[in-house]
Formats: C-alpha cells, structure tokens, sequence
C-alpha cells in the first residue's frame, strides 16, 4: 500500500466544545489506484486529506490512529519533513483553482518555481520545463498561456494548469478535493479524462474527494464512502454503486435524481446529520435509518466484510446481512 | 390555449464605450400555465439573464415578454402588472437573505408592493405560521435570523418569501445547486408539492441535467447567449439533435454510465 490510514480519529476543540471530527477512519490507497472518498457535507472528507497533508489547523488534535505513506508515518513527520512530502511527493489540487495560483505571476513562472525547488535544476531549465508540462495537461500553445496571468484564463485552463503543478514534481500521491466542482460540465469531463490519463500514464495514485457519486462513478476503481467523519461502507465501485449495502449510501443513491421516475417524490433522508460534539453512542447514521434495530442505538458496528465471497466489499452496519 | 408567458427574438445586450456584449440573442419560447420549463446550460450561457429579464431585474434590448398576452416592458421600464405575481428564488440562500433580518420579516418583505388591504390580508399570522410549516419550517424559526439556519433550511425560508404574495408564476435559478444532494431532494420534493398544491408555473433554471430532466415538462438548451434546442424533456434525453446538446448529455457524470441495479436502490 502506498497510504494507509488506520483508526484515525481527529479532534477539534474550540473555546467551549470539543467536536470529533473523524472517528475510527481507516482507509488505503495502491500505488496507480484512484479512490474516490464520497460524502456529503461534514462527512469528514476533507479533514481527511488535510491530515494526510499535515494542514490541520492548531486548534486539532488527533488522539488515535496512524497514517502511513511509504512505510513512514506521516504523523510523526515535523514541520520540515512535511513540507518536503508536500508537493514532491504528494501533489494536491482543490476546488478553487484561484486560491492555488497567485495572481499576480505568469504561469510559466509559477510552475518554474516549484520545478525549480523540487528538481534541483537551473531555472531556465525549469521554466522550460513548465512549458512541457502545461503541453502535458493538454493546453494549446503552452508558450503563450506560460506568459499569461491567471485573470486571463477561464476556471478549467486554471485548474489545468493547477493540475499542471501538482503533477510537475512528479508526486507519487495526487490528493484532489473536489477539483472539478467549480466547472462545467463539459470542462469537468475533460479535466476527469485528464486525470486518469495521468494516473495511468504515470503510475501516480490519486485520491478525488467528492460529493458526487456520478464522478466517483466515471473514474474511479474504489470508493470510500463517509458519514459524519466516519467510513461506512467501501468497497470497488461497481460493489458500492450497484450493490450498496449500507443504508447510508443506499439513501444518497436513491437521493439522487438521475434514476427517478419524474412523477415519483425522491427518496429523501429524513432528520438531519448528527451533532459532532455529541456522537450518538450507536451507529452514527441509526436515528436516520429506516431499518435500525435496539442495537444499532447502543452499540457502533465496525466496518466487516459485506459478503462472503468479495473481501474488498466492507460496511459498517449492524444488518449487513440484509 | 394562450401560454402564460411568451419570449419572442428576446435580446440583450451589454455596451460599454464601443464596446458590446451580446448576453443573450433572439431567444424565444413559451411556457404554458402549469407547467415547469427548464432551461440548461453552462456558465455564461446567459440562462440567469433571462430569468432576471422575465422578473424585471434586468432589461431586455430586443424583442417581447409577453405575460398573459401584456407586455413586460416598454422600453427600459417594467410594467408591473400585478404585484406579487411573478417571483424568484436564487441559487446562493446565504447572500439572497439579509442576515440582519429575522425570518419573518424576510418573509413578509415581497408584502411591500402589495396594496395596503391586500398585505394586512396575505401578511397575517396565520398565514405566515401556515407558510413556514408549510416549507418545512417550524413557527419558533420566525423569530431567528439566517446564521441560525442551516443551506437547506435557508432555501425553504427563500421559498416561503417567494410564495407569500401568492404568485402564479414563480423563476428557480439554480434553487438546489448549492445543496447537499440528500437536501437537494427534500428542497425538489418540496418544489413539486407546492406546484400542484398552488397551481404554480416554474422555470427552472440550471446547469444539472439530472435535475431538469426530473423536474420539468420542457426544455432549452442555451449555448453563448441562444437557445440551441427546445422540445420534451423526454424527447431531448431520448434523442438530442443538436451537437452542443449530445455534448453535455454525454459529459454528464452519471450513474446511468455504469448501469446501476435499480432493485437495490
């Protein structure tokens, strides 16, 4: 495995409240794989990744749990050591392609820079450098958009060419939290081609966060699904998609209006999610569940294997048998 | 049987100096009483700009809106017809609602263009307590204000705003685009309740196919400013005929691609 993550619980604690926002996560990710991490809101998503990347704020504290990437846990890295992972080993891309670009420096440069500090080349070369990889995220005529400010190109060039620098070290790990949210349609097909394109190119392992199933559904080999900061069910995604076995991600299936009959109401979740400072002592989903029993309000069920015969298939829920 | 509202060669365009911008050209189509008609298409197809020029926040430079035979506009004036009748509820219920404001009196606002008998009538308690538990919201929530509500929360006191004068016509721009998408079916479950409920006519304005094709009887499609393609939802999902319109069904990321097992679902 080139990550793993094991029982990983996160903390966050303000002035009054202590909020648990990841419990008991495990999940991992082999080398060239793409895992799709799906949930909706507070699930606990991008707190994941930002564990991963070290970028917790300081009020956050992780009191269980191990993150392995390598063979090395990530965890016990100090402040220099990670910044040495980040970007050179592990590339990250968000939603915002604006946030992760400055403005007020041309492309080309922007690039050079960062394959300049990782590469250990000359600038020139660098830069030059930066021109190919811009051809690589398909960008007609490099040279010219390597000369051009941010402000000057549309939300799906500027997320090309976000990928473009999380893919110039090049990392061995892509961490993509919702790159394709802010876009079209049409752009965000195309920026999803890409990535799996580089992903089988270069054996570059990618985990894309997401809210939306359909996504997961196009690129990804396995899918890890969240609810309020815990993994409920994973498993390939032709297991999760076609044979859901968690309540959870049976209602978000049934939730979402592309199989509807236009006629009939959308099987909506009743109730609303959990308060993370207080987690229910149950499953963490049974006051929204249509088929919970005494036990699932008193007792969390671990994630087990849905199925005899398919290993990789795993749900967290008492009436898995169902 | 007359539609309720009719675009003809409708247009808009943007001039700054010598300088234009064509935000919308030669739109037409008409949508009949009690139907929802959903117009798609991607940012800057200027699907907002019509919804903004049938509401009258917007003018058009070219062409007619016609609402129940009469025209919208003279000009650069909009011809208020009946107060009340036409309403709107936006994609964003974070920035459409006044935070300083408490829910009921975001909610009694459209009231103010109604004449004095007409909003002490539709204003009163009753009413209002009928509304918010209507849209799923309970009598204490009026006394809040929208900090204290959560995304789909918001979007159900922006759609009691919308219904409190009554409308008969009501624009959706992108009302569930910023929701979860287990909120997002209770906000669309709502929406088709309260159409039948109150003989509501929708356009539904969106860039989700999915949602269009779940929620509307009609459709176009917008591309840079026009309409490329008009029909049946069913019709155009069966089979598109323009080439922009193939382009965004089969960009869709969807289920569909994998064939889930519905029998699960």
């Amino acid at each position: 495995m080139l990550l793993e993550i094991k029982e990983l619980t996160v903390e966050f604690s303000s002035m009054h409240d202590r909020i648990r926002a990841l419990k008991n996560v495990s999940l991992s990710i082999a080398k060239g794989e793409i895992v799709g991490v799906v949930g909706e809101s507070g699930s606990g998503k991008s707190v994941t990744a930002l564990t991963i990347l070290g970028l917790l704020e300081k009020n956050a504290t992780i009191p269980a749990g191990s993150i392995t990437y390598k063979g090395r846990n990530i965890l016990a890295l100090d402040k220099k050591e990670l910044q040495a992972l980040r970007g050179k080993e592990i590339g990250m891309v968000f939603q915002e392609p604006m946030t992760a670009l400055h403005p007020t420096m041309r492309i080309g440069d922007q690039l050079a820079e960062v394959i300049h500090r990782h590469r250990k080349i000359s600038y020139r070369e660098a830069y030059q450098q930066a021109v190919v990889s811009l051809a690589e995220v398909q960008i007609n005529d490099p040279e010219l958009v390597a000369r051009k400010f941010p402000f000057e190109l549309s939300g799906g060039m500027r997320q090309r060419v976000v990928i473009a620098l999380a893919m110039s070290a090049p990392p061995d790990l892509l961490i993509a939290d919702e790159p394709t949210t802010a876009l079209d349609v049409t752009i965000q097909h195309e920026i999803l081609k890409l990535m799996q394109e580089l992903s089988a190119k270069r054996g570059t392992s990618i985990m894309l966060i997401t809210h939306d199933l359909g996504v997961v559904a196009q690129v990804c080999q396995r899918v890890v699904v969240m609810y309020a900061g815990e993994v409920v069910e994973t498993g390939t995604t032709e297991e999760v998609l076609r044979q859901p076995k968690h309540p959870y991600t049976q209602a978000l299936i049934g939730a979402l209006p592309d199989l509807a009959e236009p006629d009939q109401p959308l099987s909506a979740i009743p109730g609303e999610t959990p308060d993370l400072r207080n987690r229910p002592c149950g499953c963490v989903f049974a006051s929204r569940c249509a088929h919970s029993l005494p036990v699932c309000l008193e007792e969390p069920p671990v994630l087990e294997q849905a199925l005899l015969e398919a290993s990789s298939h795993q749900v967290a829920c008492w009436r898995r048998d169902m | 049987m007359n539609p309720l509202l009719q675009l003809t060669g409708v247009g808009k365009v943007y001039r700054r100096g010598s300088q234009s911008f064509h935000a919308v050209s030669e739109v037409g189509f008409s949508i009949a009483r009690g139907e929802t008609f959903g117009l798609i298409g991607e940012s800057g197809s200027g699907k907002s700009t019509i919804g903004k020029m049938i509401t009258g926040l917007e003018s058009p430079t070219d062409g007619t809106v016609l609402y129940e035979g009469a025209s919208l506009w003279t000009g650069a004036k909009f011809n208020r017809l009946k107060p009340g009748e036409m309403q709107i509820v936006f994609q964003d219920p974070q920035s459409s609602l006044d935070p300083r404001m408490r829910v009921s009196a975001i909610i009694s606002e459209p009231l103010q263009a109604l004449p004095a008998a007409e909003r002490r009538e539709k204003g009163s308690a009753e009413r209002l307590h009928a509304l918010i538990t209507r849209v799923g919201l309970k009598m204490e929530h009026l006394g809040r204000f929208p900090h204290e509500f959560s995304g789909g929360q918001r979007q159900r006191i922006a759609i009691a705003r919308a219904l409190i004068t009554d409308p008969s016509f009501v624009v959706l721009d992108e009302p569930t685009s910023a929701l979860d998408v287990s909120v997002q079916a209770h906000v669309l479950n709502l929406l088709q309740e309260l159409k039948r409920e109150r003989n509501l006519t929708y356009l539904f304005i969106s860039h989700n196919m999915s949602v269009i094709r779940y929620m509307c009887d009609r459709m176009a499609v917008m591309q840079k400013g026009r309409i490329v393609e008009t029909g049946t939802v069913a019709d155009i999902f069966a089979s598109p005929r323009d080439a922009y319109t193939q382009t965004l069904l089969s960009s869709l990321p969807s289920l569909h691609a994998k064939k889930v097992d519905t029998e699960y679902v």
